[in-house]
């Protein structure tokens, strides 16, 4: 198929001009490795003080198990984040969205390379980064072999997901000349229920009763639990019912938003 | 006292600016308001399965977030877009409008710019800070409550002198523009008192990004948990940043005068 | 010749635009409410564009040609009207069309900031489809013509202004368009740097019979690219036609330059301006010098006449540069200028 090897080629020419920038941008990448670092220690340290102040284990975590968790956590943040919301405003305001739009190629296939790119290439960081802080802070894992393999399709249907549904947030540029405040509602919402503060596990009944019924659960949580071995054989396959389920809704959903977003633009002026 | 004057006029006119555009205030207001809620949520969450972290109590986080805010606030509002401005001078060589004049360069380089709108900040912040003062009730004494402002300004100090190195930097660093995410990242890391990081990392924050100082060390000084000896080495230190930076801005101002030559 | 290439049937596109009255009560009811006014940008507009014509597009600042260009280009819809270009509906955006287009905005760069530009140029060889055998001849080619063989390694923070348009534009032609949309090209650049381009322009035209649609407010440009030119004022086509025809329906008279012979009897103001036509065709009298302006249907009336009066050494019959014809349209409305250059024109000669 002609198109399929156009779109590889597209890839693979994004790949390469994405190393030449980020090199580019090296010192700028020592920065952000700082933050890479920092980010999960903060809560996991915070974690491992509660649990060694309730006698060694709060909620089944024991301070090992915190470590564990919020390094896988920052593994997966890692893979399955997006920044093109908070850039499409900046994109459209400048007048880069117009060049993508001439290009005989959905402009989703740029942002989604480039993504794929910069995933590659940091993760080459974030290993010694996960080594160091597993290592550093003591982490146990009580992992099967069969949970490491059903970890793989999470993650990846987990990045899908994060992306489509990020994506179609990021159209709202065409609507909301400042998203700023949107796109805050969203992090704070991702804060909570995703995970990132604290376990859900460790959240109010009513938390993780919502978390289970909203998508970013799936988007980061879910993972991060089967690596660390804490479902069983149902949960994952639930799981992954739940994930293949809202990545079809935010297709359905993102193919709507674009369309009447690209309409939006091309009435407004480019 | 002229140095006054002009940081004064130079705020005013960044306050006239910022009155052009009012959505701003709104949108400054709701994300302020969001950003607390998660913070004071996040304590909740955390105290839901603990009565006290690390040798601190609920009250004494919620004063640990007011400071947080407040001192955010204050950074937010004029230091660090100045700041972003002055490197942003230096890569586009606009810098030579501002050392032409007839005044003090670092003080109008560090209050060029003005967000004034993060004020809101600096309010949710003192109200915070009011409020858990309240609930503390007695262990807030005059004398604390004096020691605190103190260590405050003499935190505020520390910080402007570091983000000031940061920024002169940009004199030989021209081409990271993302410098200053640095002071970002580990401000984060003060939403939490610093004594429960590992040591290598509470030093970071104690001397190299100096954090602790301006939000874990005046909320210590409020609960009248702070030694003296501390009290004066931080007060100590603000005067020793204050002088350094000085002397690393006009270091690198020979610098930069050398490289556009 | 077959089908016209590009095809524009009463073209209209109007915008919505907010309005708000000064004051910082206005300021604070505008949050909550928003009135709106209709501004239309092009108001109706009809032309056909043969395959491999240049055609100009001219007029002031917010005439509407870049708001036009950008709905032949597929950037913009519509708000009413037809336009077909290359057999496709612009704003439908068929990949076949966007593969057969190109945009260039001398304002705007598509190349990364920060990498070589040899990089942006593989990657749009990846996104068009461009087999790397043809690639290679194209990028040698349009290396060659527009001379950027040692910049294209180069990041294009490092190049100036005019390396980087240059640049700009052989990165949009790698897939060898057969319709160029051009907004202000040569914008910015030195006035070497415009010539370049233009002649690449000419150049790219002549080889590969590429439909060219070019704005730009550089006279230059056009004189040097368009045969034809279309000129559009607050929305509106005032002219559609070949350079020389807006001259004459625009400049309705000509400019005679004649040297005297000198040893001749000195020539009476009274009757050089009885030759001339009247006192006011004269623009200079000297001793060895006269300039006449006189309407375009009288000049060869005035020249016989002068011929067989005055010793002639030399005699010169000029157009009025076309920049002054252009500020001449553009001063006045679509209507007045036309009315203007005819009310001219039927100037009675005494």
């Amino acid at each position: 198929m002609p198109e399929l090897g156009r779109l590889r080629a597209v890839y693979a020419a994004k790949f390469r001009a994405e190393i030449a920038l980020q090199f580019a941008y090296r010192g700028s990448l020592v920065i952000w490795l700082l933050g890479l670092l920092i980010q999960p220690i903060v809560y996991l340290v915070v974690w491992t003080t509660v649990a060694r102040s309730q006698g060694g284990a709060v909620g089944g975590f024991r301070a090992g198990d915190f470590a564990a968790y919020f390094t896988m956590l920052m593994i997966v943040n890692q893979l399955t984040f997006t920044w093109h919301f908070l850039e499409f405003e900046w994109r459209i305001r400048n007048g880069f969205f117009s060049p993508l739009l001439l290009r005989p190629i959905h402009p989703a296939h740029n942002d989604v390379a480039e993504n794929l790119t910069f995933k590659l290439l940091t993760f080459t960081v974030v290993v010694p980064v996960a080594v160091f802080l597993l290592i550093s802070f003591g982490a146990t894992f009580e992992t099967q072999a069969w949970q490491v393999a059903a970890f793989v399709p999470a993650l990846v249907l987990a990045m899908a997901l994060r992306f489509t549904f990020e994506w179609t947030l990021a159209l709202a540029a065409f609507w909301i000349t400042r998203t700023g405040a949107l796109n805050q509602a969203y992090f704070v919402a991702m804060l909570f229920f995703s995970g990132q503060v604290a376990p859900l596990a460790l959240m109010p009944a009513v938390v993780q009763a919502i978390a289970t019924l909203l998508p970013f659960r799936w988007m980061v949580s879910f993972p991060v639990e089967t690596a660390l071995g804490r479902l069983g054989p149902t949960e994952v396959l639930v799981g992954y019912g739940a994930q293949l389920a809202w990545i079809a809704a935010a297709v359905i959903l993102l193919r709507v938003v674009w369309r009447a977003g690209i309409r939006r633009y091309s009435a407004v002026g480019a | 006292m002229r140095s006054l004057g002009l940081v004064w006029l130079s705020l005013r006119l960044g306050v006239l600016n910022a009155l052009q555009y009012r959505v701003d205030f709104f949108i400054q207001l709701f994300q302020s308001v969001i950003g607390l809620g998660t913070a004071l949520a996040a304590i909740a969450v955390v105290f839901s399965q603990t009565d006290e972290l690390g040798g601190w109590t609920r009250d004494e986080l919620v004063a640990l977030v007011g400071v947080f805010f407040l001192v955010g606030g204050l950074v937010n509002v004029v230091i660090r877009p100045s700041m972003e401005r002055l490197m942003e001078g230096v890569r586009l060589g606009t810098l030579d409008f501002t050392l032409t004049k007839p005044a003090d360069a670092q003080i109008l380089v560090s209050t060029r710019q003005v967000d004034v709108w993060r004020l809101v900040d600096v309010v949710l912040g003192s109200v915070v800070i009011v409020i858990a003062i309240t609930r503390l009730g007695e262990r807030v004494g005059v004398e604390h409550a004096t020691a605190f402002g103190l260590v405050l300004i003499a935190g505020m100090a520390i910080i402007y002198s570091f983000l000031l190195v940061l920024a002169t930097l940009a004199f030989w660093l021209v081409r990271l523009e993302n410098i200053l995410v640095i002071f970002a990242t580990m401000y984060e890391a003060g939403r939490w008192p610093v004594g429960l990081y590992p040591p290598w990392l509470r030093l970071a924050l104690t001397v190299v990004v100096p954090v602790a100082f301006a939000i874990t060390v005046p909320v210590e000084t409020l609960v009248g948990r702070l030694e003296p000896a501390t009290l004066v080495t931080t007060v100590v230190l603000a005067v020793v940043f204050l002088v350094g930076s000085r002397w690393f801005w006009k270091f690198g101002l020979r610098h930069y005068t050398g490289a556009s030559a | 010749m077959t089908a016209a290439s590009i095809r524009v049937t009463d073209l209209r596109k109007t915008y919505q635009v907010p309005e708000r009255e000064g004051g910082l009560r206005a300021a604070a009811g505008s949050i909550f409410r928003r009135s709106t006014k209709s501004v239309p940008a092009v108001a109706g507009i009809t032309f056909d564009v043969s395959p491999g014509e240049i055609v100009g597009f001219l007029g002031p600042n917010g005439a509407g040609k870049t708001t036009t260009l950008k709905m032949l280009s597929g950037l913009l819809y519509p708000t009413s009207g037809e336009a077909t270009a290359l057999g496709h509906v612009p704003w439908r955006r068929e990949t076949d069309f966007l593969r057969r287009m190109t945009l260039i905005m001398g304002q705007r760069n598509q190349l990364a900031w920060d990498i070589p530009v040899i990089d942006s140029f593989e990657l749009n060889r990846a996104i068009y489809g461009v087999s790397r055998a043809e690639y290679n001849v194209r990028l040698d080619e349009l290396v060659e013509l527009l001379d950027v063989g040692d910049l294209v390694r180069k990041p294009v923070r490092n190049l100036s202004l005019g390396e980087r348009m240059k640049c700009e534009i052989a990165g949009s032609l790698l897939h060898r368009p057969e319709m160029l949309f051009l907004d202000e090209p040569t914008i910015g650049l030195d006035v070497t740097m415009q010539r370049r381009i233009r002649s690449f322009i000419a150049e790219y035209n002549a080889r590969t019979g590429a439909t060219t649609l070019l704005t730009s407010h550089y006279m230059g440009d056009v004189e040097a690219l368009c045969r034809r030119v279309i000129v559009i004022h607050h929305g509106s086509l005032l002219y559609d036609g070949d350079l020389t025809g807006l001259v004459e329906r625009f400049a309705p008279r000509k400019t005679i330059s004649i040297d005297l012979e000198p040893d001749q009897p000195a020539l009476e103001p009274g009757v050089l301006a009885g030759l001339a036509g009247g006192p006011d065709a004269v623009v200079q009298h000297g001793a060895e010098r006269v300039t006449l302006r006189v309407p375009r249907s009288e000049t060869a009336a005035v020249t016989t006449r002068l011929l067989g009066r005055v010793a002639v050494r030399d005699l010169v019959v000029e157009e009025p540069p076309i920049d002054e014809v252009i500020d001449l349209v553009f001063a006045a409305g679509p209507s007045d200028a036309a009315e203007r250059a005819e009310t001219a024109a039927a100037q009675p000669v005494a």
